[in-house]
């Protein structure tokens, strides 16, 4: 799906966390939305999902106005920083846990529901934890449950906010691959932000740099290690 | 060297054994005289003439009476109660919001009024003699002297019970969760019925039981907006009160220990709570 | 105004939740503080005076407030080493004893003030032993003293508790490295730590004891002038059909009892601005 974001902007009281911004996301595309923590990356993120409003500006699914669509509507699917996984539920039930809240004209009788869990769990190479609650699963384990949760709705788009944040160097690297793979496979429009300039390059098709509210640059990887479009951008990729 | 004492092998970070043994003493001695001596004295006295004595004070109708209407408030103040902490720690932990501390205050107001100024606050507001209690009274609903006087006087007394356990538990386990549920799908009575109130029933239960203890024992408040019409609105310290001023003094403390007992149970089921749910109660009762 | 008056949020629940909280506040909370306002304000201040300025209820007022005093002192020396002994000592019974101290909570404040009364009784076990020793427990000041110490026995030791369990053994380690003896370190730097919970704890206590009835009215012995609290006088105004006295009285103990509320508040703020917590 194709996400146009035209003129957003968001004011926290009297503080502004996104000035007027616009992008074009093409559909199938991987996107980093890279800056440090305050740049609105975060809230620009939040307000593509439906968890946060704009003070104006339009967002446009496939050229059709979704602003006014609410969250459960937008059929997003969202991993949050701590994964916000359901701590008294098995990671059976939180990955089905979307499918059980379709209304009942068009929820999946429950032998379909249990086929598509355990393909899910397949997906993310855990087949065999569907019974274990997240506290007893590791950090890399309870990510990448967010991220089958998160895939269970069919979403039309999957946003991730700093989905490696909380994980340890060696487990960032592997589960880095296992995005690009769910994403090729998936062909999903795919944003995540970061605050991390490597993860960014390497991962992403399409990098958008971001500080203070306002977008520095949106470009390829490789030109924006080779054109920096400011100094912060420059300072912010050597970093 | 040899002059330096060799004496203090105690960690730095504790007192001399023999302060710890005195104060122990001195403090266990003063909870005896002041905890344990009363509670030891319900007992003795409603069993001082035996316990058949003691049975049969309870069966009398006037007791029964009392027992019926105490439970009767609490079947009806606690679930309110329980309505409004719920509602209250969702509006204040899920909204951002001007004014929120200041509602917080207000919520938690009852707790500094003294139960016979609230008692006085709801005669004046509903009592006979009041332009709207005087309407309510002619329209055949009184309700100070009556069931809703007594229900609101217990309601006000607990008010602020369930909600001060609940606002710091969600405060702690944020919202992630329900907008997780949202991006799923779920509507917003899915997501309280599934994630919220799952992870908020210890805290809630332990709220249900302060106020259940609170509003059965209440006195001072429902002293004043009941009129003690004995068989009618006399709840059971309202009835221990009139039968120990009648010098009927195995009645009322076999009554009393009816309240002690419920008092005992209210306690251990708090501190079963406190050990077994650590993690899902507020953090001032964590041990 | 910049800020707007809620943020919007994906939530929903906030016309239910909001809803059922301010009209359920209102109904049972503000709507009947407000009667008692209004019905002094029309009453007016003239006659507010005169019923408060009596020598009777000045009497039960300056009973009440100096017996709650002493009581919250009392329970704020004691709150504090139960408090100790509870977080730092070990000794069988220990955890029956930290359930056991929630008891005035849970304890029906007539079945406290019935007990209290059979004891200490010149006829009951403790007060039999006061008469031997030439006084009097119960119908007296004394007696009044002790139910009051009764109902505020937890809070300085509830307040008091967490941030004992909190205090960093280091910094006690180092005050004794810099030579400081044990009694230094409590007195000048785990009393102090102490000092800002502690008076919270002795604010609610005292606040619980001003506006206390149940517990004391049968252990007072009720003598206009000697053994009369402000509580039991608004409900025998009440019984006389005097309402503007009831009024008057009432509005005197909001007014401690607000003023209370806001010492509570003003010390917790000044805490957490020094130290963090309280």
């Amino acid at each position: 799906m194709r996400i146009e974001i035209d003129e957003i902007s968001k004011q926290f009281g009297t503080t502004a966390a996104l000035t007027p911004v616009s992008l074009a996301i093409p559909s199938g595309a991987l996107v980093a939305l890279l800056g440090p923590s305050g740049s609105g990356k975060t809230t620009l993120l939040r307000i593509l999902g439906g968890l946060e409003f704009p003070t104006s500006g339009r967002v446009l699914f496939d050229g059709q106005d979704a602003t006014g669509l609410t969250v459960q509507d937008r059929r997003a699917g969202f991993v949050f920083q701590s994964y916000a996984l359901f701590r008294h539920m098995t990671v059976f039930d939180n990955i089905a846990y979307g499918l059980n809240a379709r209304p009942r004209a068009s929820r999946p009788p429950k032998a379909e529901v249990t086929r598509r869990v355990q393909k899910l769990l397949e997906l993310i190479q855990l087949p065999d934890i569907g019974s274990r609650y997240p506290s007893q699963l590791s950090g890399g384990q309870r990510q990448r449950v967010a991220l089958a949760r998160a895939l269970a709705i069919e979403p039309r788009m999957l946003l991730l906010d700093e989905p490696f944040g909380a994980l340890d160097a060696k487990v960032r690297k592997e589960l880095r691959q296992g995005l690009r793979d769910i994403h090729d496979e998936t062909g999903l429009t795919t944003v995540f932000v970061t605050h991390d300039q490597e993860e960014a390059m390497e991962l992403a098709d399409l990098v958008v740099v971001m500080s203070m509210g306002r977008i520095e640059q949106i470009g390829k990887p490789a030109d924006i290690r080779a054109r920096p479009a400011s100094q912060f951008v420059r300072e912010f990729i050597t970093a | 060297m040899s002059d330096i004492p060799l004496r203090s092998y105690r960690p730095v970070t504790t007192e001399a054994p023999l302060f710890r043994t005195a104060l122990i003493v001195v403090v266990l001695g003063i909870l005896a005289v002041l905890l344990f001596a009363p509670l030891i004295t319900v007992f003795y006295e409603a069993l001082r003439k035996g316990a058949l004595e003691a049975l049969t004070s309870l069966a009398n109708p006037e007791a029964l009476s009392a027992i019926k209407l105490t439970l009767l408030v609490a079947a009806l103040a606690v679930p309110l109660n329980a309505v409004f902490g719920i509602a209250a720690a969702w509006f204040i932990t899920k909204y951002d919001f001007r004014g929120k501390a200041f509602l917080i205050t207000l919520i938690d107001l009852p707790f500094s009024v003294s139960p016979v100024v609230a008692g006085l606050c709801i005669v004046l507001t509903f009592g006979a003699n009041t332009a709207f209690g005087g309407w309510l009274v002619g329209m055949g609903y009184p309700i100070v002297f009556a069931l809703p006087g007594i229900v609101l006087a217990s309601l006000f007394v607990t008010f602020p019970f369930v909600a001060r356990e609940l606002i710091p538990v969600m405060i702690e386990q944020g919202r992630a969760e329900e907008e997780a549920a949202l991006t799923l799908g779920a509507s917003g009575w899915r997501v309280f019925l599934t994630v919220t109130l799952p992870n908020i029933r210890w805290a809630l239960l332990y709220g249900v039981l302060l106020a259940n203890a609170r509003a059965m024992g209440e006195f001072g408040a429902v002293a004043v907006v009941s009129g003690k019409i004995r068989g009618v609105t006399a709840t059971m310290p309202i009835t221990i009160e009139m039968m120990y001023n009648e010098y009927l003094s195995v009645a009322a403390f076999s009554l009393a220990g009816v309240l002690a007992l419920l008092a005992l149970v209210t306690l251990a089921l708090k501190t079963a709570l406190e050990i077994a749910h650590a993690d899902a109660l507020a953090a001032n009762h964590r041990h | 105004m910049g800020r707007p008056l809620i943020h919007r949020s994906p939530i929903p629940g906030l016309g239910v939740s909001a809803g059922i909280t301010l009209t359920m506040l209102s109904l049972v909370v503000l709507l009947p503080i407000g009667a008692l306002l209004l019905k002094g304000a029309s009453a007016g201040l003239d006659v507010l005076w005169h019923e408060v300025n009596t020598r009777r209820v000045w009497g039960a007022l300056f009973l009440s407030f100096r017996l709650s005093f002493y009581a919250a002192l009392f329970n704020l020396v004691f709150g504090v080493a139960l408090a100790w002994i509870l977080v730092r000592y070990r000794f069988p019974g220990r955890r029956l004893i930290d359930a056991a101290v929630d008891l005035p909570f849970a304890l029906p404040t007539a079945v406290a003030g019935i007990a209290l009364t059979a004891l200490y009784a010149p006829n009951g076990a403790f007060g039999a032993l006061a008469k031997d020793l030439g006084f009097k427990i119960a119908y007296t000041p004394l007696g009044i003293f002790i139910a009051l110490v009764f109902v505020g026995l937890p809070f300085v030791t509830r307040t008091v508790q967490p941030v004992i369990e909190e205090i960093d053994r280091e910094v006690e380690e180092a005050s004794a490295t810099l030579g400081a003896s044990r009694a230094h370190t409590i007195c000048r730097v785990i009393l102090p730590m102490l000092a800002p919970a502690a008076l919270t704890g002795f604010a609610l206590s005292l606040a619980r004891a001003v506006g206390e009835y149940g517990s004391v009215i049968f252990i007072a012995g009720n003598l206009p002038m000697k053994t009369e609290i402000a509580p039991l006088l608004i409900v025998i105004k009440l019984e006389e059909f005097n309402y503007d006295g009831a009024t008057a009285i009432g509005l005197a103990m909001l007014v401690i009892s607000f003023a209370l509320l806001f010492v509570i508040n003003a010390v917790q703020v000044w805490s957490r601005r020094r130290i963090g917590y309280v």
